[in-house]
C-alpha cells in the first residue's frame, strides 16, 4: 500500500507538471492579447512596452520562461503576479482557498444529509408516490441551471432582494475566523443552490444503487438472520451501495475546491472559481496558470485519496 | 407420533409481475419431523425455494399473495407480524444458500458477520458473541477459527465459506435448518464433504432440516424423506429408500436417470428430462407435467392427479394418471436401460403422438403455446 | 484610452436574466428603447448633481464586477481606478462632477500660468495640505505636500515599476521630468515643455499622474517589480477626504476618512463617512440590489436588461451619461480604402440605427453623426446631435444608392466593388460581434467579399493595435471605441487620428489616418484656449469626418443606478458616481 501511495505521489508530480506545460504551451500559443501591452496601459510607447517586457521577461523565448516559471513554484511556491489586479497569484489564491472550502464543505454536508435519506426512503419505497415525487424533484433539481438557481433563491429569500427576506444575500460572505455568524448566514443561500443538483444526483444514485444491493444474496442473508429490517437495509445494503458513492464524492470534493464558478459568481463568494473565471475573460496567464494548477492538484489528490478509501471500503480491493 | 415441527398445509404462493400473476407454489403440504431430515426436490422453477422462504416469511411483500398454514411447534408462520416472524427467523428456524459467496457481505468479516447473528436474538455481549462464534467455526470444522473472525468472506475457500454460512445458521440453535441448494456452488468433493457436515449436525445438535435441491443424489445419503415438486406443485413423496427403490412419478423418473451414479455402465449417455419447465403464469392444464411426459395420454392434458398414497407403500404418495401397475412396469424397464418410447410402446402399447392426436388438437396446441419448447417426441 | 468595461461577458451572463425576470414573473416590457436619438441625459431620468440639502454620515456600498486593476495613482487608468484615486489622492486639479467644463484648482492654488510661447506652465500648491496614512509612517504621515512631491509623480514613471503611457504624451517635459520640472520653492511647479503644447498640457493636469506621491515615502515601493505602492494600496500616502483603509485585490476596498484632510482646503464635500467597495458581484444580481436595497451604488457597468427596466420602472434611480464614441475604421493606407470615395461609399451604407440596436437600443446610446461627443467642448461646433450634414452620413439606416454613387466615383462603374477579397478584425462576443455583423452585411451589399476573423476581445485590440499587422494586411477595424482621458477634444481626437502619433504598437491609429494637413491643423489646435480651442477643435472633427477618418456611428451613454436612500452624484468626465460627493439621505 505504502508503495502503491508512493508511486500515486510521483506520479501526481508529473502529471501536475504536464498541466503546467499544457496551460502555459496553450496560453501562450494561442493568439491573445499580448500581456506587456496590457500592462503598459494607454497608448504606451514601445519603450515601454518593450521594459515592461523585460521586467515580466517575456522577452525570452518560452521554454525559458516555463522554466523560470516552474522553479519559482517549485522553489519559492511562488506563482507569479497577476497582469490584471497586479497582486500575487499565490496570496490571492491562497485568500481565496477558505471562502471556497467552505461553499464546497457545507454543501457536500447539505447534499449529503438531503440526498442520501431520499435516497434511501425512495430505493426501498421503490415506486411509492413518494418515490415518485423526490425522483420528480430530483429531475427537476438535476436540470435546473445552478446559476439560473442561484438567481431564483436570492429572488426568493435574499435578505435585500428577496420576497421573503429570510438570509443574507449576496456580496455578504464574511471569512469564518472573522464572524463564524455571519459566515454561516452568508453561505446558506449558496450552499442550497450548489448542493440542490448534487442531492438530486446523489439521490439518484443511491437509490439505484440500493435498489440493486438489496436484491443481492447477501441482503436475504441478512434478513434470514433476523436482523431488524432498519438495519437489513442501512447496515447491509447502504454499506455496500454506497461505495460507488464515495468515490464519486470524493471526485467532486477534489473538482469543487478548484472553484465552485457559477455559484462563487451569483452569491459574489470570493472563491478561487470567480478568480480564475476573471483571469480567463482577461487572459490574465499567472492566475490562470495558478488555478489549473491548484484545481488540477485539489483533482489529483481527490482521485488518490477515493482510491486508497477504495480500499478500506472494500475489503476485496488490494494496491501493491 | 407427537404433533410435527412444521406442518405445511395447502400453501399457496402467487406474485404479482408485469407480465401476469405467476403461482410459484400451488397447494403443497409437507411434514417435518423434529430431527429429520426432508429432501425437496425439483427444477428451478419449481417452486421449492419459493416455498421456503415463504416459511421463513422472507418471500412476503405488496405483490405477493399467499394463503395455507405453515405450523411450526403449532404456530402459524404465516400469520406471524413481520417483528415476531423476525425472531424466528435465524433463531428457530434458519437458513443456508446456495452460493457462499454471494450470501456473505463482501465488506464485513465473517466474524462482525457471525456476532451479528448471534447478537440479533441473544442479549450478550460483543466478546461473548465472539467467543461464541469462534465455537461455531470451530463445530463446523474451520481451523484456526478465533484468527479467521477477521477474515473476509473472500479470503476463505468456497467449501469453508458454506461452512462458514452454516455456522452463522447454527448461531442460535435452531430448531429447523433449511437449506437451499447448499452444494450446487461447490466442486463435487467439497460438496460431499459439506452434506456430511450437515447430516454431523443434525444429529450432534438434534435439529430438523429441509434440504432443497434440483439433485436427488444430494439427498440421497442425507434425507430421510423426499419430496419432488414440479411446476408448483408436490407430485411425489416418499421415505428416501422408497423413493430410489420404487419411484413411480415419470418426472422422477426422469430425475432418477438424470442423476450420475456408479453403477451406470460406461458409455450410457444420461438422459435430462426433455423440454423445459412450464410458465407459471398459465400452467398446462391437466397434469402440469403432460407436455413433457413420454408416457401421457389425451385425457391427461384434461384430468388434474391428486396427489394419492402408493397402493402397499405406506408413506409413499404420487400424483400420476397412469395405473399403478402401469407405472411399475415402466420403471422396471426404465431401469432395465430401456429407452422411454420403447417402454411405452411395449409397456402401453402406443406412441405419444399416437395417443395424444385424437382427441388432443386444441390441447395440444395451447400446451405447446403454454410450454414452448417443448416436443412432441422427446428422445 | 481610459479603459472601460469589457462588455463581451456581461452580456453572457444577462442572457440569463431574462430567464430569471421571467421566472420570477415580472415584466421587462421595454418600449422606451424603441425610437431614435434622444440627445444624452433627458430630464426624466436621475439627473445625479450635487445640491445643497445633502447630509453627511453613512456608508456606502459600491459592488462591482470587475476588479480594480491600478490604484497606484502613477499607474491608473481603468475607469474603476479612477473613481477610488480620485476620492483618496488630490491631484493638482479637478473636475467638478457638474463641470467638466472647467477644472477647479485641488492641489494647485489658482489657474495654470502658461507662457506666451506655450512652453512653460507655472503651479502655485496651496499650503497646509498634509498626508494621511493608515499606519503612522515618521516624517510622512501629517507633513505637508511640497512641489517635490508632484515632481517625483513623475520622475517615478521612468522606473520600470510604475508603466505610465501618458507622460509622453499629454507632458512633453523638456529634458524628461527630472530636467523639465522644476521647484523654485515648495509650493511651486515649473514645467518646461519641450513643444508649445501649454494649452493642452494645462488641461491634463486633472490627470491621477499629478497626485503627489513623496520620494522619502515611495522611493522604497518604486524599487521594486510589482511595486507595493500599486499592490497594497493601503499603505499609500493619501491627500484626499478618504483613505483606502483595506484591500483585498478582487474581493474588497474600504475607505474611510482621511483624518489629515482639511476640509476647507477642497471643494469636496465628502458626505459618507465610510465606502465599502466589493467586486466579483454577479451584474444581474448586483443590479437587483442596488435597485432593490439601501446605501448602494454601482461600481461598474449594468447589465442590459437592467437598463431597460430602471428605465421603465425606476427613473429616479437611474442615470445616463454620454462617455467616448464607437467607429468603424477602414485601413486608410491600403487599398481600396485608401481612396476616400470608397471610405464614403462604406459610411453611406451603413445601417448606424440597426448598429445601435444591436448595441442595447437608444438608451444606451446615440447614433453618431461626427466624433466627438455630446457634452465635450467642439461638439455643438462640429455639428451637434445633427451633424456636419455630408450626405454619406444622412441616412442613419444607411443609403445604397448614395454609396453606389460615391462607388462610382471611385471608378468602381458598377457601383459594386469587384476587387480582391478585403479582411475584416473583430470581436467575437456579443454586443459587440452583433454590430460588427451589420458592417459585414453593409459591405457586402457594395459587393465585397469580406473575409472576418472573429477574435477574442483583447486579442482583437492587440491586432488591430500593431502597426505592422495591420498596414497590408487588414483592411478593416470592425469595433473599436474611444474614452477621452480627460474632458478635452485633444483627449478625444489627437491620438486617435492624427498622423504623428502612430506608434508600432499599442497605436490606437487603427485606420493609420495620416493627412499632413489636419496633423498641422491639431498641433495647431493644441495650442488654443476657450471658445477658440472648441471652434478649431469643432472644425478638425468635420473634416476627420469629411475624410472619413474612420466611421462614426455610436456615442455611449453609461447607465449608473443607485439605490433609493442614496443621492449618487455623477462625475461626468469619468460617467461614474463621485464618491466624494455621492451621500445617504
Amino acid at each position: 500500500m505504502l508503495r502503491y501511495i508512493i508511486r500515486r505521489l510521483l506520479w501526481m508530480v508529473v502529471l501536475l507538471f504536464l498541466v503546467s506545460l499544457v496551460t502555459f504551451v496553450i496560453f501562450y500559443l494561442l493568439p491573445s492579447a499580448d500581456p506587456a501591452v496590457m500592462r503598459a496601459g494607454r497608448q504606451g510607447s514601445p519603450e515601454l512596452i518593450e521594459r515592461i517586457r523585460h521586467t515580466l521577461g517575456l522577452d525570452k523565448p518560452w521554454p525559458v520562461q516555463y522554466y523560470e516559471y516552474m522553479k519559482a513554484v517549485v522553489l519559492h511556491f511562488d506563482f507569479g503576479y497577476s497582469y490584471q489586479n497586479n497582486s500575487d497569484v499565490r496570496e490571492q489564491i491562497t485568500s481565496r482557498l477558505p471562502a471556497t472550502i467552505s461553499l464546497t464543505l457545507g454543501s457536500v454536508i447539505l447534499w449529503l444529509s438531503v440526498g442520501l435519506p431520499i435516497g434511501i426512503i425512495s430505493a426501498i419505497r421503490r415506486r411509492s408516490r413518494l418515490d415518485r415525487l423526490a425522483m420528480g424533484g430530483a429531475l427537476l433539481a438535476i436540470s435546473a441551471p445552478v446559476y439560473w438557481l442561484g438567481l431564483v433563491l436570492l429572488y426568493l429569500f435574499a435578505n435585500d432582494i428577496g420576497v421573503i427576506k429570510l438570509f443574507p444575500g449576496a456580496g455578504s460572505y464574511e471569512p469564518l475566523t472573522e464572524n463564524p455568524g455571519k459566515w454561516f448566514g452568508s453561505l446558506i443561500l449558496p450552499w442550497m443552490a450548489l448542493a440542490a443538483a448534487f442531492a438530486a444526483f446523489y439521490a439518484r444514485m443511491l437509490r439505484s444503487n440500493l435498489i440493486e444491493a438489496m436484491s443481492e444474496d447477501y441482503i436475504r442473508t441478512a434478513r434470514a438472520k433476523g436482523l431488524p429490517e432498519w438495519r437489513v437495509v442501512l447496515g447491509h445494503g447502504v454499506r455496500a451501495a454506497i461505495t460507488p458513492i464515495v468515490t464519486v464524492l470524493g471526485l467532486d470534493i477534489g473538482i469543487l475546491l478548484g472553484g465552485a464558478i457559477l455559484t462563487e459568481s451569483v452569491f459574489n463568494v470570493p472563491g478561487v472559481g470567480r478568480l480564475a473565471y476573471d483571469a480567463i475573460q482577461h487572459a490574465d496567464l499567472p492566475v490562470i496558470q495558478g488555478t489549473v494548477l491548484f484545481g488540477a492538484f485539489f483533482i489529483i489528490v481527490a482521485n488518490l485519496v477515493v482510491d486508497i478509501m477504495y480500499a478500506f471500503l472494500d475489503p476485496r480491493v488490494r494496491y501493491t | 407420533m407427537s404433533e410435527p415441527l412444521l406442518a405445511v398445509e395447502d400453501l399457496r404462493v402467487r406474485f404479482h409481475t408485469e407480465d401476469g400473476v405467476v403461482g410459484a407454489v400451488d397447494g403443497i403440504s409437507y411434514t417435518v419431523e423434529r430431527g429429520k431430515v426432508l429432501g425437496i426436490v425439483g427444477e428451478s422453477g419449481s417452486g421449492k425455494s419459493v416455498s421456503s422462504l415463504t416459511v421463513m416469511g422472507l418471500s412476503r411483500g405488496s405483490n405477493t399473495d399467499i394463503s395455507g398454514r405453515a405450523l411450526f411447534e403449532g404456530r402459524d408462520l404465516l400469520t406471524l407480524g413481520s417483528d415476531e416472524m423476525r425472531r424466528v427467523r435465524g433463531n428457530d428456524i434458519a437458513m443456508i444458500f446456495q452460493d457462499p459467496l454471494s450470501s456473505l457481505h463482501p465488506f464485513y468479516k465473517v466474524g462482525k458477520q457471525l456476532v451479528e447473528a448471534i447478537r440479533a436474538h441473544q442479549d450478550v455481549s460483543k466478546e461473548a458473541a465472539r467467543t461464541r462464534a469462534a465455537e461455531l467455526l470451530a463445530l463446523v470444522g474451520i481451523p484456526d477459527p478465533r484468527g479467521r473472525l477477521d477474515n473476509y468472506p473472500h479470503e476463505f475457500s468456497g467449501g469453508m465459506r458454506q461452512r462458514v454460512m452454516i455456522a452463522m445458521a447454527l448461531a442460535n440453535d435452531p430448531k429447523l435448518l433449511i437449506a437451499d441448494e447448499p452444494t450446487t456452488a461447490l466442486d463435487v468433493t467439497v460438496q460431499a464433504q459439506i452434506l456430511e457436515l450437515i447430516g454431523r449436525l443434525r444429529e450432534e445438535l438434534g435439529m430438523a432440516v429441509i434440504i432443497i435441491t434440483h439433485d436427488l443424489g444430494v439427498v440421497a445419503e442425507t434425507a430421510d424423506e423426499i419430496a419432488v415438486m414440479y411446476a408448483g406443485q408436490i407430485v411425489e413423496r416418499a421415505p428416501t429408500d422408497r423413493l430410489f427403490a420404487a419411484p413411480e412419478h415419470p418426472y422422477t423418473w426422469g430425475l432418477l436417470r438424470s442423476i450420475p451414479r456408479l453403477d451406470t455402465p460406461r458409455g450410457e449417455q444420461l438422459v435430462p428430462i426433455a423440454g423445459r419447465p412450464p410458465s407459471l403464469i398459465s400452467p398446462p392444464s391437466g397434469c402440469r407435467f403432460h407436455p413433457r411426459c413420454p408416457y401421457a395420454r389425451a385425457r391427461h392434458a384434461e384430468v388434474v392427479p391428486p396427489l394419492e398414497p402408493v397402493p402397499e407403500d405406506p408413506g409413499h404418495e404420487v400424483a400420476c394418471l397412469l395405473e399403478p401397475p402401469t407405472r411399475r412396469a415402466l420403471w422396471a424397464a426404465l431401469r432395465d436401460g430401456a429407452a422411454p418410447e420403447d417402454a411405452r410402446s411395449r409397456i402401453m402399447g402406443d406412441t405419444r403422438a399416437e395417443a395424444m392426436a385424437p382427441v388432443a388438437q386444441p390441447v395440444a396446441a395451447a400446451a405447446e403455446s403454454a410450454a414452448p419448447g417443448t416436443t412432441e417426441n422427446p428422445t | 484610452m481610459r479603459k472601460s468595461l469589457s462588455l463581451a461577458v456581461l452580456a453572457v451572463l444577462a442572457g440569463v436574466l431574462l430567464m430569471a425576470l421571467a421566472a420570477c414573473g415580472s415584466d421587462s416590457n421595454d418600449k422606451s428603447s424603441s425610437n431614435g436619438s434622444s440627445s444624452g441625459n433627458g430630464s426624466e431620468f436621475n439627473a445625479a448633481l450635487p445640491a445643497s440639502d445633502q447630509k453627511k454620515g453613512g456608508t456606502l456600498t459600491v459592488p462591482s464586477v470587475e476588479s480594480f486593476q491600478h490604484l497606484d495613482p502613477g499607474q491608473a487608468y481603468f475607469q474603476l481606478d479612477y473613481m477610488v484615486d480620485y476620492a483618496v489622492h488630490r491631484s493638482l486639479y479637478y473636475y467638478k462632477p457638474d463641470n467638466s467644463e472647467t477644472a477647479v484648482p485641488d492641489l494647485a492654488d489658482g489657474d495654470p500660468q502658461v507662457s506666451k510661447d506655450g512652453k512653460t506652465v507655472t503651479v502655485k500648491l496651496k499650503k497646509g495640505i498634509k498626508y494621511g496614512t493608515n499606519k503612522n509612517v515618521p516624517g510622512v504621515t501629517g507633513s505637508e505636500v511640497k512641489a517635490a512631491d508632484v515632481k517625483y509623480s513623475f520622475e517615478r514613471t521612468s522606473k520600470p515599476s510604475v508603466p505610465n503611457g501618458y507622460v509622453s504624451v499629454y507632458f512633453p517635459f523638456e529634458g524628461g521630468p527630472s530636467k523639465g520640472i522644476e521647484t523654485p520653492d515648495d509650493h511651486t511647479l515649473v514645467f518646461h515643455l519641450a513643444k508649445p503644447f501649454g494649452a493642452t498640457m494645462a488641461k491634463a493636469l486633472v490627470m491621477p499622474i499629478t497626485m503627489p506621491i513623496p520620494e522619502r515615502y515611495a522611493k522604497k515601493f518604486d524599487a521594486d517589480t510589482p511595486n507595493r505602492y500599486d499592490t497594497h494600496p493601503d499603505e499609500q500616502a493619501f491627500t484626499g477626504p478618504y483613505m483606502i483603509q483595506s484591500y483585498s485585490a478582487g474581493k474588497s476596498l474600504t475607505l474611510v476618512r482621511n483624518p489629515n484632510w482639511d476640509g476647507a482646503t477642497d471643494t469636496r464635500p465628502a458626505y459618507v463617512d465610510k465606502i465599502v467597495w466589493k467586486m466579483g458581484a454577479d451584474p444581474t444580481v448586483r443590479d437587483r440590489q442596488v435597485l432593490d436595497g439601501q446605501n448602494m451604488v454601482n461600481g461598474d457597468t449594468l447589465a442590459g436588461p437592467t437598463v431597460k427596466r430602471a428605465a421603465t420602472g425606476a427613473k429616479d434611480q437611474i442615470s445616463f451619461s454620454p462617455l467616448g464614441n464607437r467607429y468603424v475604421s477602414l485601413n486608410t493606407q491600403k487599398k481600396p480604402f485608401s481612396d476616400v470615395n470608397v471610405r464614403k461609399a462604406v459610411a453611406a451604407v451603413l445601417d448606424r440605427r440597426a448598429m445601435q440596436l444591436a448595441r442595447g437600443g437608444a438608451l444606451v446610446g446615440d447614433v453618431a453623426t461626427h466624433f466627438l461627443p455630446p457634452g465635450l467642448p467642439g461638439f455643438e461646433e462640429a455639428g451637434g446631435m445633427e451633424g456636419p450634414g455630408f450626405d454619406f452620413l444622412k441616412n442613419q439606416s444607411g443609403d445604397l444608392k448614395v454609396a453606389q454613387d460615391y462607388m462610382k466615383k471611385a471608378g468602381y462603374s458598377s457601383g459594386k466593388y469587384n476587387g480582391p477579397q478585403i479582411v475584416m478584425y473583430g470581436d467575437n462576443a456579443s454586443p459587440a460581434k452583433d454590430t460588427t455583423l451589420v458592417v459585414q452585411r453593409g459591405l457586402e451589399q457594395l459587393g465585397f467579399k469580406v473575409k472576418f476573423n472573429q477574435v477574442e476581445h483583447s486579442a482583437f485590440y492587440d491586432t488591430c493595435q500593431t502597426v505592422a499587422k495591420v498596414k497590408d494586411k487588414i483592411d478593416v477595424c470592425a469595433n473599436p471605441g474611444w474614452l477621452p482621458d480627460f474632458f478635452d477634444p485633444y483627449a478625444m481626437l489627437n491620438a486617435v487620428f492624427n498622423g504623428e502619433a502612430i506608434v508600432p504598437q499599442n497605436n490606437v491609429n487603427m485606420s493609420l489616418f495620416d493627412d499632413k494637413k489636419i496633423n498641422a491643423e491639431m498641433d495647431r489646435a493644441a495650442e488654443l484656449t476657450g471658445a477658440e480651442r472648441a471652434k478649431a477643435w469643432g472644425e478638425i472633427d468635420k473634416q476627420l469626418t469629411e475624410q472619413v477618418a474612420s466611421i462614426p456611428w455610436f456615442w455611449d451613454k453609461q447607465a449608473n443606478l443607485q439605490a433609493k436612500n442614496v443621492h449618487g452624484v455623477i462625475a461626468k468626465w469619468n460617467a461614474a458616481w463621485d464618491l466624494s460627493w455621492t451621500s445617504i439621505k
